[in-house]
């Protein structure tokens, strides 16, 4: 297995156990590699779409569905609480936890609190709407903001 | 990709912030989209991203066409 191939493994091991994305040097002391070669193994992982790393620091930002910073989309799936990057995401974390979940975030607008919930592995609200503001082929062209 | 409240809400955030309307979905729709790009370990080694033909069959499948949803 590639270095990059064993990086996201345990990067999806962790966040799942703990909702929390590791920083590299946690990602080098597991893998036992060099903290250089994990950095440039998580570059190939951008390059290839797999992870979005932080633009200045390198760390990463989003392992999708999994945001490493606070957003306003918390997940709490089962006793581990996530962020998700998106609505999408928020989504996709119970779904790849298979677990239930509660999501909470707001109105896009006016910032009221709307909680969903997951039972089952079903979407239990149908009420709102979701917005996307960049058309699905220009999403890769600034992925923070779709 | 945000949630509101309702299509007005939209409109508002779109004025508020001078952009052009984009696309809606339902949550429905969006869960469907959820658990289409994320049941599988993204961590596993045999995961991989979808190709544009998948892609598009799949916002297919959900009644996402048109302009907007296209891939290329």
């Amino acid at each position: 297995m590639s270095l990059a191939a064993d990086i996201r493994r345990v990067v999806y091991d962790l966040v799942m156990a703990t909702g929390r994305i590791p920083h590299s040097t946690e990602l080098a002391h597991v893998t036992g590699a060099a903290r250089d070669e994990v950095r440039a193994a998580l570059r190939e992982l951008e390059e290839a779409h797999m992870l979005v790393l932080q633009r200045d620091s390198g760390e990463v930002l989003m392992a999708m569905p999994f945001s490493a910073v606070p957003t306003s989309f918390v997940v709490d799936a089962g006793g581990v609480r996530a962020w998700g990057n998106c609505i999408w995401d928020a989504l996709g974390i119970p779904v790849m936890m298979q677990r239930d979940a509660t999501i909470n975030t707001a109105c896009g607008c006016c910032g009221t609190v709307m909680t969903l919930h997951v039972l089952g592995g079903e979407l239990r609200e149908r009420e709102g709407i979701v917005h996307y503001a960049v058309p699905a082929r220009s999403w890769w062209e600034d992925v923070v903001f779709t | 990709m945000l949630l509101f409240r309702s299509e007005e809400h939209i409109d508002r955030w779109c004025e508020q912030w001078r952009r052009p309307r984009g696309g809606v979905m339902t949550p429905e729709q969006q869960w469907g989209m959820a658990v289409a790009w994320y049941t599988e370990n993204r961590g596993a080694p045999s995961w991989r991203r979808k190709t544009l033909e998948e892609a598009e069959a799949l916002f297919a499948e959900l009644g996402l066409v048109g302009e907007f949803w296209r891939l290329r």
